[in-house]
């Protein structure tokens, strides 16, 4: 399994758009920004609906199930940051109340090996300091 | 048909030595490769009156440096003093191939007469993807905490949903990068001429972001090319056969910042950009004799055969099976050996190359009776520009 136990993650920082996202993942929730015209999700959050120009944008809170979208084992240490995981699986993962945004992970608490196509996740949440909480996943049921 | 099909031409073309490391700076790289091209075409330098280019470092962390990491405009004016200058751009949003259709476009209002496109590419000292730093901001914060820092998983990711959606093995993908290097050995500018790449080398190579491994990724070098764009009735009049533009198109979606763009509907993309291209050509893919296809990591080229229109969607690791792709092959496919043969120098290239296959100066790689050549001068995810050159004008 991938060692992270010494992995330095860049920490996010929220901005205009994307504070919303970040303070539910501190209260270990995902929201997702929704157009209110629409209906569509997206993400990351965008100043208009990238369906249908809309401008009302609110961000609903989503369930954590979904399935991986698509994925890639990295093996390349060029990034010190990340060397000492590799071989690790980052994931796109398509939640299943807001088809259409993908969010980025890691596959956590697997193989690497367990990554494919259209296998089912739920999120979690990794804590990288006082203010920032990090979704991530994990396979479905374990 | 395009209104203009056929009265622009590539004339001239030029190449600077391709290296690993950066020993001189890369102006005297893209100086090399203009010269060349202008030599090529018979032309004084004092004739060359438009300028365009394409100046990004798709690398991350480094320093951009006006001719050492980059070239501008303005750097290639400062040497060259062109007294007769009328026209120049270097464009932000399209990539090379824009910069080559924006001079396309300036010839055609008559702003200019001779233009000069090139490409420079440098390749910076230390890792190419320097991602240094505590922080992820802006696009980068739904990704980098991830890991996701260069364009290799970006692209990765594409790839491996390709493969497991279309129930495809990365093992059909050798038979495009042995090709393309078995090419290469007829490219004496490209940066693996000379160095012989096996199906045992392909599979036995460290994996760099899976599905692809090392020999799926461009290498990083330093080098420049250029090439000469006239009128045709001028370029007619030049040294060179000239290689006719019968048509051209962009990429006419686009992606939300922040989000990986190689999950872009890349069906979409590149096959808005072919449209055009096809329509004001006049051409469809069976008619195309020749085609280069952008490559900084294999899985473009798969993209570009299914939305280009050249096989069907999730059809192509078996259309380029069995000599298809091959010099005499049904559709000798990236000739010049690509970026993953030349080393990584971008679409231009591909531009020349297709433009030497349609004017028939491609020497031993050349394409017996070519006549319609086609480029795909950058991955149809993201930007993307499509092209047709044409031996025959009419
Ligand atoms: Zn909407």
């Amino acid at each position: 399994m991938s060692d992270w136990s010494k992995v330095t993650r860049p920490i996010p920082v929220p901005d205009e758009y994307t504070k919303p996202f970040w303070d539910a993942a501190k209260r270990h929730s995902l929201e997702m920004q929704r157009c209110q015209t629409c209906g569509h999700f997206q993400h990351p959050p965008y100043a208009t609906c990238t369906q249908c120009i809309g401008v009302d944008l609110k961000f609903e809170p989503v369930r954590g199930q979904g399935k991986i979208y698509a994925y890639t084992v990295m093996y390349h240490t060029g990034d010190k940051r990340f060397a000492s995981a590799v071989p690790y699986a980052s994931i796109i993962v398509e939640l299943d109340d807001a088809p259409g945004a993908f969010m980025a992970g890691n596959l956590l608490g697997s193989e690497y090996t367990e990554a494919k196509v259209g296998r089912r996740v739920e999120v979690i949440f990794e804590k990288l300091n006082d203010d920032i909480v990090l979704p991530q996943f994990k396979l479905a049921g374990e | 048909m395009w209104d203009n099909r056929c009265k622009i031409a590539v004339s001239g073309v030029g190449f600077s030595k391709v290296t690993r490391s950066a020993d001189i700076p890369l102006a005297a790289h893209a100086l090399e490769a203009v010269r060349g091209a202008v030599a090529d075409s018979g032309l004084e330098m004092d004739d060359i009156d438009g300028l365009a280019t394409y100046p990004e470092l798709p690398a991350t962390g480094h320093a951009e440096v006006d001719g050492i990491s980059v070239v501008s405009v303005n750097c290639m004016m400062a040497m060259l003093k062109l007294p007769s200058l009328t026209w120049h751009i270097q464009v932000g949003s399209s990539n090379i191939g824009g910069a080559f259709q924006q001079a396309a476009n300036a010839l055609l209002a008559g702003v200019c007469k001779y233009a000069v496109v090139w490409r420079a590419m440098h390749n910076p000292r230390g890792t190419y993807q320097n991602l240094p730093g505590n922080m992820a901001a802006g696009s980068g914060q739904f990704t980098g905490p991830y890991g996701f820092g260069g364009p290799g998983q970006g692209h990765a990711v594409a790839y491996a949903r390709w493969l497991e959606t279309n129930g495809q093995t990365r093992d059909k993908m050798a038979t495009l990068v042995l090709n393309q290097r078995k090419n290469t050995q007829h490219n004496p500018h490209a940066y693996f001429h000379g160095t012989e790449l096996t199906r045992e080398d392909y599979f036995a190579s460290r994996m760099v972001a899976y599905p692809f491994c090392l020999f799926d990724c461009d290498i990083p070098v330093q080098g420049a090319v250029a090439l000469v764009l006239t009128l045709a009735d001028r370029a007619r009049d030049l040294k060179p056969t000239p290689a006719y533009l019968a048509g051209y198109g962009q990429r006419l979606h686009f992606e939300t910042a922040g989000r990986i763009g190689s999950l872009s509907n890349y069906m979409e993309g590149g096959s808005s950009s072919a449209k055009l291209t096809w329509e004001r050509s006049g051409f469809t893919p069976g008619d195309v004799d020749v085609a280069q296809i952008y490559d900084g990591f294999s899985a473009s080229v798969i993209y570009g055969l299914e939305s280009y229109g050249f096989c069907k969607e999730g059809e192509a690791l078996d259309f380029i099976q069995d000599g298809r792709i091959a010099l005499d092959g049904e559709l000798p496919l990236n000739t010049f050996g690509g970026s993953l043969g030349t080393g990584r120098i971008h679409g231009l290239w591909h531009i020349i190359e297709g433009a030497l296959q349609a004017s028939g100066r491609a020497g031993s790689r050349q394409v017996k009776d070519a006549n319609v050549s086609f480029v795909g001068a950058s991955a149809p995810i993201v930007t993307g520009t499509t092209f047709i050159f044409v031996r025959d004008p009419y």
